[in-house]
């Protein structure tokens, strides 16, 4: 029983920042635009948030910080791509190469210095048994993540706001046509989408090692980018895939505490199974047909009206 | 008040394309200054031994060599791929792998000697490299998976795969405990060509591949196949080239030579595997091919460029103490530049008076 609750716990933990994380994208993507900088984002969303956690040990501070830093690092994509057009797939890259370096470089002399995770958002004594930790344990990045699953959901499929969006992902010229900013549109959902990187980010300093290490996120917004076309572009399927993969990330435990015939597989088989997992559910929703055809209609490609 | 528009020019100009390269350098030199003073580093310092001294100082022409070698040769793979808008990015992996199967005919032949080792390890590097980007290609022309997302997964995937081997099978009985192969014997070490320096047979090598693909590219069927799938895929299938072969022939290309740049690394710099050997270089390609324009020769170019900000990062390190961290940073606002400055290919800059009015 307590190795269930333990599992359950950890799941959580280990499927938040991808949850997050690709929430964002989903947002950036059914308004037509691709980034691949998530990973980048989030590496920069990790290191301010430790380093604003450490000088100030305000989490919630660091949190709104690593949101910021995340929409600053977002907007050079949009300005690359949406200002100047710039090839998305390949800027989205070079955002997740400047993610990589920034973040190494800001972290430099903050690696081995410990700051406290996040606590439980409610009191302890609604968690005292087993059974309410599973409810009530966890720290307010979790429940922020569940409530942006239902928030997104009801933004795109239940506001104007979310119909125009839309719009703009499947035909940019007509959007344009009928008087919507395209450009404006996708700034707002390319900045959007650098928050919950940031906030992504976040989850790891805060909720999962309290530490800093370079390249912490080790691919977690790769793996981000893929639940997306996991999912076909909806939310709840989102959070099921988001928990597929903490389950996966987390198996290992499971497998060491059993003793049985799958304690034996090395550790290195257990450190790749989420990435090999990503290429073979990858491959197994590409065999459904109808998932790609799901994907907005301008994904990745540049607004060019005729003048 | 002045103010600029931007219009589109009626075909693309090819002197911003040879320019843009050169600008994005120069502006990462300027804004790299003015940030990194920004930031409380000694800006104009961090510029000038990161990009003027690894040039400067002769004791640092070998280190460049060395490092632009695989930069080049992966960077030209890459070039030919993102030509036929193939978008291997899992170079690093495909290097890997190349790297790990050079390693298992070095540890295989051991107690061989033979001029035959060598070589034999360069074959198994290229197959090795291929096979691992084979496997994008087929879910790709099979499944229409995204290559992207399936090429830089199994990168993450190797990696594990080198420490797996390292820890346990092919663990050096020697070795003190350390997580390494045992050094490689001496007919499976690249010969070095200069004397007295660590320049060794890959250098040349990088150059030949590239004026290969460069002459392949210009010259042949095979090059043309990739520029018209890349340029317009669906004047390729009228024309008769189909897009899968093409996909294959670029993911299995690129994968050959980042294994051939991992064959040549482990051959020559490590001498034996190690759990470091994943050196980002796979990574720092995808810059490389840009810079140099998806041009075999302006990839020769782009990998010297890169290898002097990498050689100068460790110069900076030990002179101004600063992260060789700030060298991934100057590398990735290069392409920032590159790319922005790409949009001057298409268009032009036209000032236009409030009037709205167009001065030429």
């Amino acid at each position: 029983m307590e190795l269930i609750i333990a599992i359950i716990v950890t799941v959580v933990g280990a499927s938040t920042p991808i949850l997050i994380a690709a929430l964002g994208e989903l947002v950036v993507e059914k308004s037509g635009v691709l980034n691949l900088g998530v990973e980048g984002m989030m590496l920069v969303g990790a290191i301010i948030s430790f380093i604003v956690l450490f000088t100030t040990g305000n989490h919630y501070l660091a949190i709104l910080c690593a949101a910021g830093a995340g929409v600053m690092t977002s907007l050079i994509f949009g300005f690359l791509t949406l200002s100047l057009s710039a090839n998305q797939t390949a800027t989205g890259l070079a955002l997740t190469i400047f993610g990589t370096g920034f973040s190494a470089l800001a972290g430099q002399g903050y690696s081995a210095r410990p700051v406290t995770l996040l606590g439980p958002l409610f009191p302890a004594e609604l968690a005292t048994h087993p059974i309410w930790r599973v409810l009530f344990g966890y720290s307010a990045l979790v429940y922020f993540s569940f409530a942006l699953v239902f928030a997104v959901w009801f933004f795109l499929k239940k506001t104007r706001a979310g119909l125009i969006l839309r719009a703009v992902g499947e035909n940019d010229l007509s959007a344009h046509s009928i008087g919507y900013s395209v450009i404006g549109v996708r700034y707002a959902a390319v900045a959007f989408g650098g928050a919950m990187a940031g906030i992504a980010g976040a989850c790891f300093p805060l909720l999962l090692t309290p530490q800093w290490a370079e390249r912490m996120t080790a691919g977690r917004g790769w793996i981000a980018v893929a639940l997306v076309v996991f999912a076909s572009w909806k939310p709840f399927r989102l959070l099921a895939g988001a928990y597929l993969f903490g389950l996966v990330m987390t198996m290992e435990l499971y497998a060491k505490a059993s003793g049985g015939p799958l304690s034996v597989i090395p550790a290195e088989l257990w450190a790749a199974m989420p990435y090999l997992a990503t290429v073979v559910v990858l491959v197994l929703i590409s065999v459904r047909r109808d998932a790609s055809s799901n994907a907005p209609a301008c994904l990745g490609r540049p607004f060019l009206p005729a003048n | 008040m002045m103010q600029f528009r931007l219009e589109k020019r009626r075909e693309p100009s090819r002197i911003m394309l040879y320019a843009t390269p050169v600008a994005a350098v120069l502006l990462t030199m300027i804004f790299g200054a003015i940030i990194f003073s920004l930031i409380g580093f000694d800006g104009l310092g961090a510029v000038r031994e990161i990009f003027f001294t690894p040039l400067t100082n002769p004791y640092k022409w070998q280190d460049l060599g060395v490092k632009a070698a695989p930069l080049i040769i992966i960077g030209v793979g890459l070039s030919i791929a993102y030509r036929a808008n193939v978008w291997n990015i899992g170079a690093e992996g495909q290097y890997i792998m190349g790297g790990l199967a050079a390693t298992w005919v070095a540890l295989a032949t051991y107690n061989m000697t033979g001029w035959w080792i060598l070589p034999a390890m360069a074959i198994a590097g290229v197959l090795g490299g291929a096979a691992y980007a084979a496997i994008p290609a087929l879910f790709r022309t099979r499944l229409g998976v995204n290559e992207i997302l399936t090429s830089l997964m199994l990168t993450y995937a190797s990696v594990q795969l080198i420490y797996y081997l390292v820890r346990a099978p092919w663990k050096d009985p020697m070795g003190m405990g350390f997580p390494q192969t045992r050094r490689f014997a001496a007919d499976a070490l690249l010969p070095n060509i200069i004397p007295q320096t660590i320049v060794h047979a890959g250098v040349p090598i990088a150059i030949i591949v590239a004026l290969i693909a460069w002459f392949i590219m210009t010259r042949s069927v095979f090059g043309y196949q990739m520029r018209v799938v890349g340029a317009a895929p669906h004047a390729a299938r009228y024309g008769g080239f189909s897009e899968n072969k093409t996909i294959w022939l670029a993911l299995l290309v690129s994968g050959a030579l980042a294994g051939l740049a991992g064959m040549l690394e482990v051959a020559g710099p490590f001498q034996r595997m190690v759990p470091g050997f994943p050196t980002n270089y796979g990574f720092t390609a995808i810059i490389v091919a840009f810079l140099g324009r998806l041009n075999p020769l302006g990839v020769i170019f782009a990998g010297i460029v890169m290898a002097i900000t990498f050689v100068g990062g460790e110069v900076a390190q030990t002179t101004i103490g600063l992260s060789n961290a700030a060298t991934g940073v100057f590398q990735a606002m290069m392409l920032f530049f590159l790319l922005a400055g790409d949009i001057l290919i298409r268009y032009r800059l036209k000032r236009v008076s409030p009037q709205g009015e167009v001065h030429p």
